[in-house]
């Protein structure tokens, strides 16, 4: 039965289009062969965008720019890296630059999406407790990583949030994996402090609630 | 083993950066239960903090609908385009080529230089020196005059006559 099931799986990959079928097909006026792709690498492009610029809407929309951009430019796409890397590129780029326009922003306007959130465990999740950490947690390190440059914020997230190894970060990025590894250690250490100065004002908190 | 017990933000510190066997942080979880505990704890937290929120599968319909139609409009927009471009090439061509004919139909007759010179020396002369007919006596102005003028002639030529007998 598995090995039955087996060959299906492997008949049906088989008979899936190529990247590469699907590209030429697309340039040759076939808008379904571009939807296939669209399916095909939508989610894996709105997970980079979202663990680089950590807003839903953001990342739809650099998802949404990411594909546009790519068929815009398909024809100059020359298959030296899979289509798959040549999107991330183009997401990471995109994403880069809505960092800086924010930055930028931030100068002149206080953009505060930073609050933390504290949830009561007013419902009957398995682990209200762990959710309310969780996203202490979540906030903390959001407002750690509003210390970091727009570089090593991308770095950073790419090698937490999306678990990519450093020399694909560094493929990505067209930097070297040592460039890479030295961003990366700068922005532990900012995050790290930031995290710190959280980590105690939580412990003096459980403390304080021991003793009551 | 160390014996020292690491804080969270040292654990932190060793999740983030890739942690390698030979890390002393390592060793001593390796060693030390609690330790142990508490960084799997944190490394589960930091995992369901990082985690993309799952999306329903009408979420990845609708975005793929909308890239779909933003690339119909690139589609016909690079279409409309080229045939745009036409279009006001074809009437620039139309515009000079209408231009020519009609500039062809009015032209104005240009002479070689040397005929323009002479004409122009020859209108100047003649606006210095109007022309002088070769008989002034036959002209329009003293057509009245004439008869008196021949009877004057007429005295004067009988008196000369006279004069020249004696």
């Amino acid at each position: 039965m598995g090995s039955v099931a087996a060959f299906r799986l492997s008949q049906i990959d088989q008979s899936a289009p190529t990247d590469r079928e699907l590209i030429e097909r697309t340039l040759a006026g076939d808008g379904g062969a571009f939807a296939l792709l669209v399916e095909r690498f939508q989610r894996k492009i709105y997970r980079v965008a979202h663990a680089i610029v950590r807003d839903d809407m953001e990342a739809d929309t650099i998802t949404q720019d990411t594909f546009i951009q790519a068929y815009t430019h398909l024809g100059r796409f020359e298959g030296r890296s899979e289509l798959e890397t040549w999107l991330t590129r183009i997401a990471i780029n995109r994403s880069r630059d809505w960092l800086r326009r924010r930055r930028f922003v931030s100068l002149f306007a206080h953009i505060d999406d930073g609050d933390e959130v504290y949830l009561e465990p007013v419902d009957d999740r398995p682990d209200p407790e762990r959710e309310i950490m969780s996203r202490q947690l979540r906030t903390a390190i959001e407002r750690a990583e509003r210390r970091l440059s727009a570089q090593q914020k991308i770095i950073f997230r790419l090698r937490h949030y999306e678990d990519r190894p450093l020399e694909e970060i560094a493929d990505l990025l067209g930097l070297r994996a040592g460039t890479v590894r030295a961003h990366l250690f700068r922005a532990v250490h900012k995050i790290r402090k930031e995290l710190a100065g959280w980590m105690n004002r939580r412990q003096d908190d459980s403390d304080d609630h021991q003793a009551l | 083993m160390t014996t020292k017990h690491f804080s969270e933000a040292e654990l932190l510190e060793t999740y983030y950066m890739q942690p390698g066997e030979s890390m002393p942080v390592m060793m001593h979880l390796a060693a030390c239960g609690d330790c142990a505990e508490r960084y799997k704890r944190l490394e589960r937290k930091l995992r369901e903090a990082a985690a993309c929120p799952t999306k329903p599968a009408t979420f990845w319909a609708f975005q793929r609908g909308s890239i779909m139609r933003r690339v119909e409009a690139k589609r016909r927009e690079t279409v409309r385009g080229p045939r745009t471009w036409r279009v006001a090439a074809a009437a620039m061509l139309a515009f000079f080529l209408g231009g020519a004919v009609v500039y062809e139909t009015v032209r104005p007759v240009v002479k070689p230089a040397a005929e323009a010179a002479a004409a122009t020396q020859i209108t100047a002369t003649a606006a210095v020196a109007p022309e002088v007919t070769a008989d002034p006596w036959q002209s329009d102005e003293l057509q009245d005059f004439h008869a008196v003028v021949q009877w004057e002639s007429w005295v004067n030529e009988k008196d000369s006559k006279r004069e020249s007998s004696l």
